[in-house]
């Protein structure tokens, strides 16, 4: 899928994401603008993987910033670490100097995005974890691309400003002053013959009857009723993926409408319980 | 530029901020944008910041670029409306037929286009809100006009017409799906039951206490002595109590539903139990409330600063209530009035609350809901109700 070059510095797709040109476009005019791009979307629609994809195809790194509940926003920018420093001032037995506080100081991810020295990707991962003051400060550091260090007194500037990618799982509305100072993109779920560039570029040899079979049979199974948790894109490659270690396994089989290897779409119990039922009464 | 574009984003109900539209023009200078297509993209990405708003942004992209129709703001949400008011009356064509005075026959080879001309030829007739009748625009009639579907011809009713009194119509409904008094959605129910947090030191001593650290390795004439204290770990017990019986909790099961799935996200302890419209000898850890029992006079055992969160219409007979052996459960025989129950679990636990789906209006005129709220506080269960549930629930009353 990769298009001719990602040079002069625009967002073309990489070798592991298909890249619809709206998304495309999204991202160039982001980065041109420098603001964070927000990505909601339902799980499995690559929202992650597309940071993961810009850092690929600019030659950037990635920072990952993952958001978890408990998470306060200095967690993400520093750490003074009292405990080494203690220690070091009572033994003496390392290099380090314990009169310099700096030493003791370890960037967290924000900070080490700041500190590179070249232009990084960084990407804030489910941002909707975390609460909403988390949220809003946190747009504050990045808006103005510098944050203090209490310890030591110090600011510290962004060489560069990073390419700011920031998921959120739709769970709820981000706070307005947030979202004002975000770009904006919702990721539907691909339709079927999106999924198909995306498992072609997964399995580029895959059998056209395997793909056309397993993901019509995809698109059945994810209409199954009383499922919590519906099969996404990874699930499907990985149940692909499975199909095709199976020796025993033909094609005719989806198309029969015995799927095998249900465990690997459904990660829930009840789910799983389910989808066999609702399998066994289903034909393809 | 496109100063228009965007105040007509902002009239359809596009919340585009002033500082979005001047990072558009930053664009625009940019050279960014080189094509209509960048125009929609860009525009959408930069102005637009909820999926809800997507459909509306290209209604009103098209309606700009493309010379396509915009219906009035309005009509925008009469859309909605008509096609709701709509269905009812589409369900029946043979009616239509005789409403209008021709048979079904020669309805059916009227052109989607004369339709619509009588449908809007209807609403300039009208000139006040009307209910019943079988010629006017209004809820509970029969006409042959309406939303899509029914119609051999197919034709959409909602959007076209320019006429002020059915929007009237449209008002009474406008805003309903953004006020926060509608049955719960899942996000905001998340959202209000995060409020029941509540930090209290419970966590393993795993964080350095610096200040006290220093003082006692001073203490200890400079050999280190670390002092660990509590991380904050949110240890807020919790026993939900859901009506899961009868027709009358049926429409709220889902969004109790989605109330468990949450809560037990939030807290680390959390207990829920089942009953049939009130609380007898025992509550029922299986929702078939069948293999489980929980009698009643063991909660005493529980922790008296366990939160008792109770969810029911509290809607029932007066006699379930109040009669020893009230039950309607043939084979549930009790000791006590329901209504000592309640007071028991009120008593036990001094943080309860009554959650209750009727919208708080309709409380009155229920004699049980009445008594019920001599027992427990009560509140609605919307957004604006759990908050103040949780405020009381947090203020140690």
């Amino acid at each position: 899928m990769q298009e001719e070059s990602n040079a002069n510095g625009k967002f073309k797709g990489a070798t592991q994401y298909v890249l619809d040109e709206e998304l495309a476009q999204i991202v160039n005019i982001s980065m041109a603008l420098e603001m964070p791009l927000l990505l909601k979307g339902e799980p499995g629609t690559g929202k992650t993987m597309l940071a993961h994809a810009i850092s690929e195809a600019l030659d950037m790194k990635l920072i990952v910033l993952n958001v978890k509940s408990s998470m306060k926003l200095v967690d993400a920018l520093y750490q003074y670490d009292t405990l080494t420093r203690l220690n070091d001032s009572r033994f003496g037995d390392s290099t380090r100097n314990v009169s310099r506080i700096e030493d003791y100081i370890k960037m967290g991810k924000i900070g080490q995005a700041f500190a590179s020295e070249e232009k990084v990707v960084l990407l804030i991962d489910e941002i909707d974890k975390a609460d909403t003051d988390f949220q809003d400060d946190m747009l504050d550091v990045l808006d103005q691309m510098e944050f203090d260090i209490i310890e030591i007194d110090k600011t510290i500037t962004a060489n560069h400003r990073p390419v700011i990618i920031i998921t959120s799982n739709a769970k709820k509305d981000l706070s307005d002053p947030f979202l004002g100072r975000c770009n904006f993109h919702h990721i539907a779920f691909p339709d079927p013959d999106m999924m198909q560039k995306i498992v072609q570029v997964h399995f580029p040899d895959i059998s056209k009857e395997l793909l056309d079979a397993s993901i019509r049979a995809f698109y059945k199974i994810r209409e199954f009723r009383g499922i919590e948790k519906k099969p996404a894109t990874r699930e499907l490659i990985n149940w692909i993926r499975a199909l095709q270690a199976d020796p025993d396994f033909k094609v005719k089989h989806l198309i029969k409408g015995d799927l095998p290897y249900l465990g690997v779409l459904f990660k829930k119990s009840p789910d799983y319980a389910a989808s066999r039922q609702a399998a066994s009464r289903m034909r393809i | 530029m496109f100063t228009s574009f965007f105040y007509l984003l902002r009239q359809v109900g596009i919340p585009a901020s002033p500082t979005s539209f001047l990072r558009l023009q930053e664009a625009l200078r940019q050279g960014l944008i080189t094509s209509i297509d960048d125009f929609y993209t860009a525009a959408r990405t930069l102005l637009v910041k909820s999926e809800r708003y997507f459909d509306l942004y290209d209604q009103v992209f098209a309606h700009r670029f493309e010379g396509a129709d915009l219906k009035e703001p309005e009509e925008f949400e009469l859309n909605e409306v008509a096609k709701t008011m709509l269905e009812e009356w589409l369900k029946d064509p043979k009616g239509m037929a005789d409403a209008l005075g021709v048979d079904e026959e020669s309805l059916n080879k009227m052109s989607p286009e004369e339709l619509l001309q009588y449908f809007l030829d209807r609403l300039k007739e009208q000139t006040e809100e009307h209910h019943g009748g079988s010629k006017w625009i209004g809820t509970g009639g029969t006409s042959p006009v309406g939303h899509s579907g029914y119609h051999p011809g197919g034709m959409r009713v909602g959007g076209v017409s320019r006429n002020k009194s059915a929007v009237k119509v449209a008002m009474d409904r406008r805003y309903r799906d953004y006020s926060q008094e509608g049955p719960l959605t899942q996000a905001q129910m998340g959202e209000a039951l995060k409020r029941l947090r509540n930090l209290v030191p419970a966590g393993p001593k795993d964080v350095v206490n610096v200040d006290e650290t220093i003082y006692q390795t001073m203490k200890n004439a400079g050999e280190i002595e670390i002092v660990f204290d509590r991380a904050l770990k949110d240890r807020l017990k919790v026993i939900l109590a859901i009506d899961n019986g009868g027709w009358s909790m049926d429409p709220y099961i889902g969004i109790v539903q989605t109330m468990f799935n949450y809560a037990r996200a939030q807290f680390k302890e959390l207990k829920t139990f089942f009953f049939h419209n009130t609380i007898y000898d025992n509550l029922w850890e299986d929702p078939a409330r069948y293999r489980k029992p929980q009698p009643v006079e063991d909660l005493v055992r529980r922790d008296p600063e366990t939160r008792f969160i109770i969810v029911g219409d509290a809607s029932m007979a007066p006699y379930e209530l109040m009669a020893t052996d009230g039950s309607i459960h043939i084979e549930e025989r009790t000791r006590k009035p329901s209504y000592e129950r309640l007071q028991f679990i009120a008593d036990t636990f001094p943080h309860s609350v009554w959650l209750n789906p009727k919208m708080a209006e309709e409380w009155p005129y229920t004699r049980t809901i009445n008594m019920i709220r001599e027992i427990f506080p009560m509140f609605e269960l919307t957004v604006d109700g759990l908050e103040a549930a949780v405020t009381y629930l947090m203020n140690g009353n």
